[in-house]
């Protein structure tokens, strides 16, 4: 028996015994609460064993997480929307349709929707094209001026406003000066030599700064998402805290 | 010695990061938390709301499982909040992982506060689309959401048989993990129908939406783990984000130990090799 395999039985004992313990205690309630909260665990130690090293546990609770997440989502597309929204007023069906007659009108949206699935025939293939066109079409109409206002001009704004002696000066002038050295780095049609040179540098700078404060917070980010689930084991699970 | 600490095994890490948060999260350790200006922003906003009558917030849910340790603890300190200054809820979900979370969190704050379905708050379904829905609520919200998640037609609920298309929130608030912030609300919320507008998010998100802080597109941002634990101290309500802060503190402290010992370690190697060379 090598030693990856002792730690995965170590580890499926651990478990066992610990769940014994919580449930002959009553720290857990032997209800659907408890073993939601056991099923919770040991998805989560196993995912966490990854870290280790790849083993079986681990892709076991990685094919069960896809598999639920998949059926949770059609879920969550089937019920309220295609079945409550469409099927029910399409065919008005029962005392839930809101008017009580069928919604023609919805076979218009339906008909673009499935026209996208015949992307999947060689045959009829083509007559996807009809309903991206419209929805190309229709996404770069409302998208267009909709980015340009909020990205550009909303932008542009408070990069432009008149530089004073204080505090919220000194913001708006280090603000000017990386957005107009990071523009410079991205501008290529002159050799980045000479005074060119020297600002497309400071932006690299810039840049680098904003690279790090965004890694910082990725770092931040995925602890706090460690701290949540090591607060559910020793909380939820062990009653330890 | 230094070349070992140069190839240590990633387990070892790993190892004192979970030490790091486990026992900060054991003892009773705390550091404080001071609110910063953008997450008391938000909490200024809704004190302002609360003073006005019937004032109608729309709580925006875009997240999902893989991100609630850093979500879910912000959604239930905004709506605590929400709910204790009696500013009524209307919660809607972008993403379709998000209902299961926000149910959940509307029906343990409802609670707490006492607060009636249909009268105080009111929960509409997962729509698809993304920034069609926020466009199709800005026409008219009835045709964006007909009826709520449990099938009751949103002209019969009196919270929102009221409310014609978006402007007639007086607040709205996306908490997100994804694209709704910047690419869905700004552009065809915020930008189009002039909304007072503010976030939550996920910590790698923020750096990103700062701009639309200074730009005045947003009145507000939480964000991550901190931001919650921010605003779980403005409402004095200390609840989960608090107490993982002194865990992220401590686990922050290990990193850049070994950011530092990794970079002194590689400097020292490299300038004995050039010494060795001459």
């Amino acid at each position: 028996m090598n030693r990856d395999f002792s730690l995965l039985l170590l580890l499926i004992l651990f478990f066992s015994v610990a769940n014994g313990f919580l449930f002959a205690t009553q720290k857990l309630p032997v209800d659907w609460n408890g073993l939601g909260v056991v099923v919770g665990a040991g998805l989560t130690l196993a995912l966490y064993s990854f870290l280790y090293r790849d083993n079986p546990l681990f892709r076991v609770a990685e094919h069960i997480f896809v598999g639920v997440a998949a059926a949770y989502i059609f879920g969550q597309y089937w019920y309220p929307v295609i079945y409550n929204e469409l099927l029910i007023e399409l065919f008005a069906l029962g005392a839930a349709s809101s008017n009580g007659h069928g919604d023609w009108l919805l076979l218009i949206p339906t008909t673009l929707g499935i026209l996208m699935l015949t992307r999947f025939s060689t045959r009829f293939g083509w007559m996807s094209r009809i309903a991206f066109g419209f929805f190309f079409g229709m996404g770069a109409g409302f998208t267009i001026p909709a980015y340009l206002s909020a990205f550009v001009l909303k932008q542009m704004e408070p990069t432009l406003q008149p530089l004073t002696w204080s505090l919220d000066g000194l913001n708006l002038f280090i603000i000017l000066v990386g957005v107009v050295s990071v523009l410079i780095y991205f501008f290529f049609s002159v050799e980045h030599t000479g005074a060119v040179g020297k600002v497309s540098k400071l932006g690299i700078w810039f840049l680098m700064i904003s690279f790090g404060a965004s890694f910082g917070y990725t770092i931040m980010g995925r602890l706090s998402l460690l701290i949540g689930r090591v607060r559910f084991l020793l909380d939820d699970w062990l009653h330890l805290m | 010695m230094i070349e070992r600490l140069l190839t240590i095994d990633r387990r070892v890490i790993f190892l004192f990061v979970f030490i790091g948060v486990t026992i900060p999260l054991l003892s009773e350790f705390r550091l404080p938390v001071r609110p910063t200006e953008h997450v008391t922003a938000i909490y200024d906003k809704i004190e302002l709301l609360a003073q006005q009558k019937d004032a109608v917030v729309l709580l925006s849910f875009s997240y999902g499982a893989s991100t609630e340790p850093e979500m879910q603890p912000m959604a239930m300190a905004l709506l605590r909040h929400l709910f204790s200054r009696n500013v009524k809820v209307v919660a809607i979900s972008l993403f379709p992982e998000a209902p299961g979370l926000a149910q959940q969190a509307l029906e343990t704050t409802a609670e707490e506060f006492d607060k009636k379905y249909g009268d105080d708050y009111a929960f509409m379904p997962y729509k698809p689309g993304t920034y069609s829905v926020i466009i199709n609520m800005g026409q008219k919200f009835l045709d964006a959401f007909p009826k709520d998640n449990w099938g009751t037609q949103t002209n019969e609920i009196p919270l929102t048989s009221n409310i014609t298309n978006l402007t007639d929130f007086d607040f709205v608030l996306d908490l997100a993990a994804g694209d709704s912030i910047e690419f869905w609300w700004l552009p065809f919320g915020q930008e189009k129908y002039n909304l007072d507008f503010a976030a939550g998010c996920t910590a790698v998100m923020a750096p990103d939406l700062y701009p639309f802080l200074q730009s005045g597109q947003m009145v507000g941002l939480i964000g991550g783990l901190v931001g919650a634990a921010e605003y779980e101290i403005l409402i004095n309500h200390p609840a989960g984000a608090s107490a993982g802060m002194s865990a992220q503190s401590v686990t922050h402290v290990i990193i850049i130990i070994f950011i530092l010992l990794g970079n002194a370690v590689y400097l020292t190697t490299r300038y004995k090799e050039r010494n060795s060379r001459k």
